[in-house]
C-alpha cells in the first residue's frame, strides 16, 4: 500500500504544477495533479512507440517541457482566469469527504485482486511498455500476444510500467494498484465537480452537494463492482468521462472547468477505445457548447457577400469559429489520436472486428439491447427526475448558469450508441461476449445517469431551501434571464 | 387555478397570493419527490457498494485471491529462474497459454509455432511432469515444465 502511495505521489508531483495552473487552490487539484501524470506518462509512451527510447527518458522530456511551459507562462503573468477559490473551510471539508468515500472502496486492495484482463491486457502491456521501444513494437507485433487487445490506447500500461520504474518488477501487483488508485482519482475529479455544483449556495445546499459528490466517489466504484478494484480499466476511463461531462458541460462555462474537462477527455481517450470514441464525442459535445453554432453567420455572410469585393473575407470569421471548434476537439484528444495512427501503422487493428460473425444483424442487435438495458436500471428513475426536473427547475438551473441537461443525456446516448454499434457489428458470438463485458461497457452510462441525479438532487434542494425567494425572483423572470447571462 | 380564471373578480383580490403560494407547494412538493428519489437511488447503490466491499473483504474471498496472486508472482519468477533471458519459447498449454504468455514478456520470447522455438514451457499440475523434462520450481499445486525442443 505504501508502495501504491508514493507511485501516486510520483504521478501527481510532475503534474502538479499543471494541475494547479488549471485548477488553483481547490480540491480537485488533489485528484487532477495524479490523472495529469497519468496522461503525461501516455504522452510519453506515445513517443516511445513512434519514435524510440524508453519510457522514462521520454516522461522526464515530456514532464519537464510541460512544467517549464506553465512557469514560463506564470512568468509571462498569464494566467487561466479561474474562479475565486472556494473558501478553505469548504474545500477541506469536500476533500475529507470525498477521501472518506474513495477509501472505504479502496480498502479492497488489501484483497490484493488481479483481474483477468488486468493481467492479461493490462499487465503484460505496461511489462512492454517497460522495456523500451524494441520490447513494446515486437511484443505488440507478436500473434501470439492477440488476445491482450494490442491495439489498446497506452494510459494504464504507461502508469503501470513507471510504477515498475519506481520499484522493480519484482511486485507484479503494483501495476493493477495503480490502475485502481487512478480510477479514485478519476471518481475524485468527477465528485468535486458535483462538490462545486454548491459554490456560492447556502450553507444547506453546500453540504448536500459535498454529500453528493461522496455519493459519486462511492456509487462509481458500487456501479464498477470487482471490476474498480482489480486492475480493469473500465472505471477509469468511464469516471474520466464523467468529470468531463461534468466540468464541460454541466458546470458554469468557464476557463477552469473547460480545461479540466479538456484533462478528463483526454485521459478517456488514452485509456481504452471505448474511451477514445466517447471522449471524442464529449469533445464535440463540449466544443459545440463553448462555441455555439448559429444560423446568424449564414446571414451575416450572405450580407456581407453582397456588399463587399472579398467574400473571403467575410468567410474568415466563420472559418476561425469552425477553427476553434475543431482545435477544441482534436488538441486534447491528439495524443489519444496519435497512438490509434502508429497502431495502425504497424499493422495492428481491432480484434472485435478482425472477423465477420456468422450472427444476423438482427440478432446481435437484440441481443445487445437486452444486455444493455438490464445494465441500465437507474435510466427510468434519471428519465422521471429529468422531467421533473425540467418541469419544475428549469428556470433554477438556468439562473446558476448549468449546462441544459440535454448535453448530458447526448453524451449518454452518444456512448451507449457507440458500443451498442460495436456489439451489433463486431465479430464475436454475441452472448458470450455481452456476458463478459456488457456490465463494464456500460459503467459510463450507469455512472453518468447517477451523476445527473445528484445534479437534479442539489438543484432541487437549493430550490427548496430557497423557494420562497425564488418564487419571488420567477415574477419577473425577463430581468432573471437577462441577469443570468447567455443561455448554456 | 381554474376557478380563479373563471372569476376574475377574485383574481384582483386574492388570487395572486393564492395562485404563488399554490405554485409554491407545487414547487416544494416536485422538489421533495426529486430529492426522495435521487436521495433513495444513490442510496441504494452506495449501499451495494459497501455490501460489495465487504464481501470483498471476507477472508473467505481474500484467500483464493492472495492464493493466485502469490501464484502468479511464483510462476513470474520461475520462468526467469528456469529459461535464459530472450529464450524463444513455444508454449504447449493450452490452458495456460495466455497466463504463460503474459509472465513470460520481457524474459522469454513465445513463439507462435514450435518451428521457431528452442523450448517448450507448459505448467502441469505439481507432480505430473513429462519424462525428459526438467525439474521446474513450484508454486501452489502447478509446476513449470521446461523442455528443451
Amino acid at each position: 500500500m505504501t508502495e501504491l502511495l508514493v507511485v501516486i505521489v510520483g504521478l501527481g508531483a510532475p503534474g502538479f504544477l499543471l494541475a494547479l495552473a488549471v485548477a488553483g487552490a481547490s480540491p480537485v487539484l488533489v485528484f487532477l495533479a495524479p490523472l495529469l501524470g497519468a496522461g503525461l506518462a501516455a504522452v510519453a509512451a506515445v513517443f516511445e512507440l513512434g519514435v524510440g527510447g524508453s519510457l522514462l527518458a521520454w516522461y522526464v522530456v515530456v514532464a519537464v517541457i510541460a512544467n517549464v511551459a506553465v512557469v514560463a507562462l506564470w512568468l509571462v503573468r498569464v494566467r487561466f482566469p479561474t474562479p475565486a477559490d472556494p473558501p478553505w473551510e469548504w474545500s477541506v471539508l469536500t476533500l475529507a469527504v470525498m477521501l472518506l468515500a474513495l477509501i472505504i472502496p479502496l480498502m479492497a486492495l488489501r484483497a490484493e485482486l488481479i483481474g483477468g484482463d488486468a493481467n492479461s491486457i493490462w499487465l503484460t502491456h505496461a511489462l512492454m511498455v517497460s522495456g523500451g521501444h524494441h520490447a513494446l513494437v515486437a511484443g505488440l507485433k507478436n500473434p501470439v500476444y492477440s488476445f491482450s487487445n494490442p491495439d489498446y490506447p497506452p494510459l494504464v500500461p504507461a502508469a503501470g510500467a513507471l510504477a515498475f520504474a519506481l520499484f522493480g518488477r519484482g511486485d507484479l501487483h503494483i501495476a493493477p494498484g495503480t490502475t485502481v488508485l487512478l480510477n479514485a482519482c478519476a471518481l475524485g475529479v468527477a465528485g468535486t465537480g458535483i462538490a462545486a455544483l454548491g459554490g456560492g449556495r447556502r450553507p444547506l445546499t453546500r453540504l448536500a452537494a459535498v454529500a453528493a459528490a461522496g455519493a459519486i466517489g462511492l456509487v462509481g466504484f458500487a456501479v464498477a463492482g470487482q471490476f474498480g478494484v482489480d486492475g480493469y480499466a473500465d472505471l477509469l476511463w468511464a469516471a474520466a468521462a464523467v468529470a468531463a461531462v461534468i466540468w464541460g458541460l454541466v458546470l458554469p462555462r468557464g476557463t477552469q472547468a473547460l480545461v479540466v474537462a479538456w484533462v478528463c477527455a483526454g485521459v478517456a481517450t488514452l485509456t481504452k477505445n471505448e474511451g477514445l470514441t466517447t471522449g471524442l464525442a464529449l469533445l464535440v459535445l463540449i466544443a459545440l457548447r463553448y462555441r455555439p453554432v448559429t444560423l446568424s453567420w449564414v446571414w451575416r455572410l450572405r450580407r456581407r457577400e453582397a456588399g463587399g469585393r472579398f467574400p473571403g473575407v467575410a468567410a474568415w470569421p466563420v472559418i476561425r469559429a469552425w477553427a476553434q471548434r475543431a482545435g477544441f476537439v482534436v488538441v486534447p484528444a491528439l495524443p489519444g489520436l496519435v497512438w490509434a495512427g502508429l497502431i495502425r501503422r504497424l499493422g495492428l487493428s481491432d480484434r472485435f472486428f478482425a472477423s465477420p460473425s456468422s450472427e444476423t444483424l438482427v440478432l446481435r442487435a437484440h441481443a445487445a439491447l437486452d444486455g444493455m438495458a438490464g445494465q441500465l436500471a437507474v435510466a427510468p428513475l434519471a428519465a422521471a427526475v429529468l422531467v421533473a426536473g425540467c418541469c419544475l427547475l428549469r428556470r433554477d438551473r438556468e439562473r446558476a448558469g448549468l449546462g441544459n441537461p440535454a448535453w448530458l443525456w447526448l453524451s449518454c446516448l452518444a456512448s451507449l450508441l457507440t458500443i451498442f454499434a460495436t456489439y451489433v457489428f463486431g465479430g464475436f458470438e454475441i452472448y458470450g461476449w455481452l456476458a463478459y463485458s456488457v456490465n463494464r461497457t456500460t459503467i459510463f452510462a450507469q455512472l453518468l445517469l447517477y451523476a445527473e441525479l445528484a445534479i437534479w438532487l442539489v438543484i432541487a434542494l437549493d430550490t427548496a431551501f430557497t423557494g420562497e425567494r425564488t418564487e419571488q425572483r420567477n415574477v419577473t423572470p425577463d430581468a432573471v434571464s437577462v441577469a443570468a447571462g447567455p443561455r448554456s | 387555478m381554474n376557478r380563479h380564471m373563471r372569476m376574475p373578480g377574485r383574481v384582483a383580490q386574492d388570487g395572486p397570493s393564492v395562485s404563488a403560494a399554490r405554485r409554491h407547494l407545487g414547487r416544494r412538493i416536485g422538489c421533495a419527490l426529486i430529492v426522495a428519489v435521487a436521495g433513495v437511488a444513490l442510496g441504494l447503490s452506495v449501499h451495494h457498494g459497501l455490501q460489495t466491499t465487504t464481501a470483498l473483504l471476507r477472508p473467505r474471498a481474500i484467500r483464493p485471491s492472495v492464493v493466485a496472486d502469490r501464484q502468479e508472482q511464483c510462476i513470474y519468477r520461475a520462468i526467469r529462474s528456469d529459461l535464459p533471458k530472450g529464450a524463444a519459447v513455444y508454449i504447449n498449454d493450452p490452458v495456460h497459454i495466455q497466463r504463460l504468455a503474459e509472465l513470460s514478456t520481457l524474459w522469454a520470447v513465445p513463439q507462435p509455432s514450435r518451428a521457431t522455438a528452442r523450448w517448450t514451457i507448459a505448467l502441469v499440475p505439481g507432480s505430473s511432469r513429462a519424462p525428459g523434462s526438467r525439474a521446474g520450481s513450484r508454486c501452489y499445486g502447478l509446476e513449470l515444465e521446461v523442455r528443451r525442443t
